[in-house]
């Protein structure tokens, strides 16, 4: 026992110099625990040199970017991990360091904490647990943060602006949620349909962007059915409601019908019975999902004539089920709609940062690709998965190398099938 | 031939030690050619493992008495957003602690209070309790009313956020550990039950009056973890602490615990594996291994551990 005391307190002695004595290397300096502003000396070392859009990059040396990744199995992830890991790696001299599946806040500074030590030049974010930590953790340590997919709230925004180390954020704004939820349930009131079902996924943990696509959803029923959704009838009420109750009651909107809902993902045998249960309500014929439909429902209404409509992204499964009936309507990401957000890391790490007029972070939208067909999926989905020619291709991505913002951003917000075809 | 058996057992029992210093010497290796920030490496190994590590040596009790405790994370995660629901409440960070180690303490005599009012065996109630304790962090943060989380302000907590208080914790407790453990009767008395509890029984030590100290003294290592826990991250949802359960065991396991407990138990274990887990965690990272192959090395390594320091174990049990 005392050897064994012996031995551990030489261990933790010979820990402690090493975290207490240790250097940073060079023009970086390692931030004291708990730190969460910049330091002068981080500013000096890390600050961006480069303010002139145009000036050519020096690319020669590998630069390591952490990813933090929040889910390592759906369609969604699966396809932006495919982007970086064969288009984006091996065509940039960049070392991507992934994390592993983040599960809470805990597990997001824990994994920047490895990025830092692994000498990443900046992060990347797809887990949104507590972003402003993740921010103030890598300015802390002089190293650039991107949000990947989504954005922040305003309030948000304007915390961190300004802050150099915060790159921006690239993905579907709430208000573009809302229009997706909204577009989708107005695709099927189009054509007659009122009978409807819906699915809330992570309506009950409050996640904003379900709640908003959801309130979309409801929106689009209240101004045809003529009617209102439990006494609210505009689209800021319909929210209101929804981050009251984290559920959604089912019943008449005036002429539509709301006959089911599931929410949450339980994942248990009581919730599958649940997803079957509202699957197979009688007079269904619309289920509208905030997430993923197809999976959890598509087997029900195998045979029947209910449509699913989903908002994921572009992936085989969906595919399939969009050919055997199970998925009638997508609104998908497209895994390409990471490159950008790539591109502005890449270039603020190879001094060049790229930031609107006033100097502050980007804070851009782009929205999903639509698919209603088994063809037109396929031919989006072409694109989407190619490894030789993406719908970004390197060339396309280039251009906005050390760019400005003017050009940066009219790039981004041109993101639909169509607007990208053109440009390649 | 004595001394050698002496030797050989000596070597066997220093394994998981040598096994740190191993990794720790791979890591600074690795490290120094892949050119990493060591010294804030360190800082991240010492961050990632102490929850872990505090929680581990407090499960030592009842690993020792030959029985295990699955509910340990979720505690800890219980605890936590009780103990953050505690500060926003008062503003007070001691409250919050104080929260932490009492709720904690009382789920854990409560695992043990149970086992001994039904007569089951320990881990089968804290089975039970896991599903309870689940179910209680959702409604936890529904009762909060602020969505899917609980927020302590991160400015409250950051004077705290240091090695040097995270240290303090946990050497604090290891010591308080290691003086029950090794220097009182109650660490003897739970050594002989773990390894012959009708033995145990016919000498007069009391099962039940052991299990409510084991458990107790694992309470206060869980309510530890957790306002630990809400120091380096003071937002918490409902999956905070979820792979705390799990790392607990592989923890104690993989600094040479045996799992049958009894008198080769070792209260160093928890500390050992804890921060062997994470250097070899950080080794897998400088290397750039995915997850996958990331994780099926570390089962090997795991296996290659505990196969080593059972090895003298086998054939030599004690009658139960």
């Amino acid at each position: 026992m005392k050897k064994v005391l012996a031995l551990m307190l030489c261990f933790a002695l010979t820990i402690g110099c090493l975290t207490g004595c240790g250097k940073a290397p060079a023009g970086e300096e390692a931030p004291a625990e708990g730190q969460n502003e910049t330091t002068e000396e981080q500013e000096g070392a890390q600050a961006p040199e480069n303010e002139d859009p145009g000036v050519e990059l020096d690319m020669s040396k590998t630069v390591k970017i952490g990813v933090l990744v929040s889910d390592s199995t759906t369609a969604e992830s699966l396809a932006f991990q495919s982007y970086y890991k064969d288009y984006i790696a091996s065509n940039y001299n960049v070392e991507l360091v992934y994390s592993d599946e983040l599960t809470d806040a805990a597990g997001e500074k824990s994994a920047i904490d490895t990025f830092i030590t692994n000498n990443c030049k900046a992060v990347i974010s797809f887990s949104s647990f507590d972003r402003m930590a993740q921010l103030e953790q890598c300015a802390g340590a002089g190293i650039y943060y991107a949000v990947a997919t989504g954005t922040l709230t305003d309030d948000e925004y304007a915390q961190v602006k300004d802050n150099e180390y915060y790159v921006g954020a690239i993905g579907p704004s709430l208000e573009i949620e809302f229009q997706t939820g909204y577009d989708m349930a107005k695709y099927y009131l189009d054509q007659g349909k009122t009978r409807f079902a819906i699915f809330g996924g992570a309506i009950p943990y409050y996640t904003e962007m379900h709640i908003y696509r959801a309130a979309g959803m409801l929106t689009a029923m209240v101004e045809a059915g003529g009617g209102d959704y439990q006494g609210a009838s505009d689209k800021d009420a319909i929210i209101g409601k929804l981050f009251e109750t984290a559920s959604i009651e089912t019943g008449s909107i005036g002429s539509v019908e709301i006959l089911g809902y599931v929410g949450g993902y339980d994942m248990d045998d009581a919730w599958f019975a649940k997803c079957g249960q509202m699957a197979q309500t009688e007079g269904l014929e619309v289920i509208l999902a905030v997430g993923n439909g197809s999976d959890f429902f598509g087997s029900s209404i195998a045979g029947t004539d209910v449509k699913i409509a989903s908002v994921d992204a572009y992936a085989t499964a969906y595919g399939e089920a969009m050919e055997g009936g199970m998925l009638d309507y997508l609104a998908g990401k497209f895994s390409a709609s990471i490159g950008p957000i790539f591109i502005a890391t890449y270039s603020a790490t190879l001094g060049a940062p790229i930031r609107t007029e006033d100097g502050c972070a980007l804070a851009l939208s782009q929205g999903y690709w639509v698919a209603t067909s088994a063809e037109q999926f396929n031919e989006f989905y072409a694109v989407d998965s190619s490894t030789e020619a993406p719908a970004y291709t390197k060339n396309m991505l280039d251009t906005l190398l050390g760019t400005d913002y003017a050009t940066f951003e009219a790039f981004v917000s041109k993101y639909s099938f169509e607007e990208i075809q053109t440009m390649q | 031939m004595m001394r050698k058996q002496n030797f050989k057992q000596q070597v066997i029992n220093l394994t998981p030690f040598m096994g740190l210093l191993l990794l720790f010497a791979v890591f600074m290796v690795l490290g120094t050619i892949k050119d990493i920030n060591v010294a804030y490496g360190m800082k991240t190994i010492v961050n990632q493992s102490i929850v872990v590590a505090i929680i581990a040596t407090g499960a030592v009790f009842i690993y020792t008495l030959g029985s295990f405790d699955i509910s340990l994370g979720a505690s800890a995660a219980v605890s936590a957003l009780t103990g953050g629901m505690a500060y926003n409440a008062t503003g007070n960070l001691f409250v919050a602690f104080l929260v932490c180690i009492g709720l904690a303490v009382m789920i854990s005599l409560f695992n043990s209070i149970l086992a001994s009012v039904f007569n089951l065996p320990v881990f089968v109630t804290t089975i039970a309790m896991l599903s309870v304790l689940n179910a209680l962090v959702l409604v936890l943060i529904r009762l909060n009313g602020t969505g899917d989380e609980i927020a302590v302000p991160s400015a409250a907590v950051k004077p705290l956020d240091t090695i040097g208080f995270k240290l303090v914790v946990l050497i604090v407790y290891w010591c308080l550990c290691a003086f029950v453990f090794c220097f009182t009767k109650i660490g003897r008395k739970q050594k002989l039950l773990g390894g012959n509890p009708i033995c145990a029984k016919l000498t007069g030590i009391s099962d039940k009056k052991m299990a409510i100290i084991a458990f107790a003294m694992a309470g206060i290592g869980v309510g530890l973890g957790a306002f630990v826990s809400i120091v380096y991250a003071p937002t918490l949802t409902r999956n905070t602490a979820s792979s705390v359960g799990m790392d607990v065991i592989i923890a104690i396991v993989f600094g040479g615990m045996p799992v049958s407990g009894g008198a080769r138990s070792k209260i160093q274990s928890a500390v050992i594996g804890a921060f062997s887990m994470t250097f070899l965690s950080q080794i897998m990272t400088i290397l750039n291994l995915n997850s996958g192959i990331g994780q099926m090395v570390k089962a090997a390594i795991f296996l290659l551990v505990v196969f080593v320091a059972t090895f003298n174990q086998r054939n030599k049990m004690l009658p139960r």
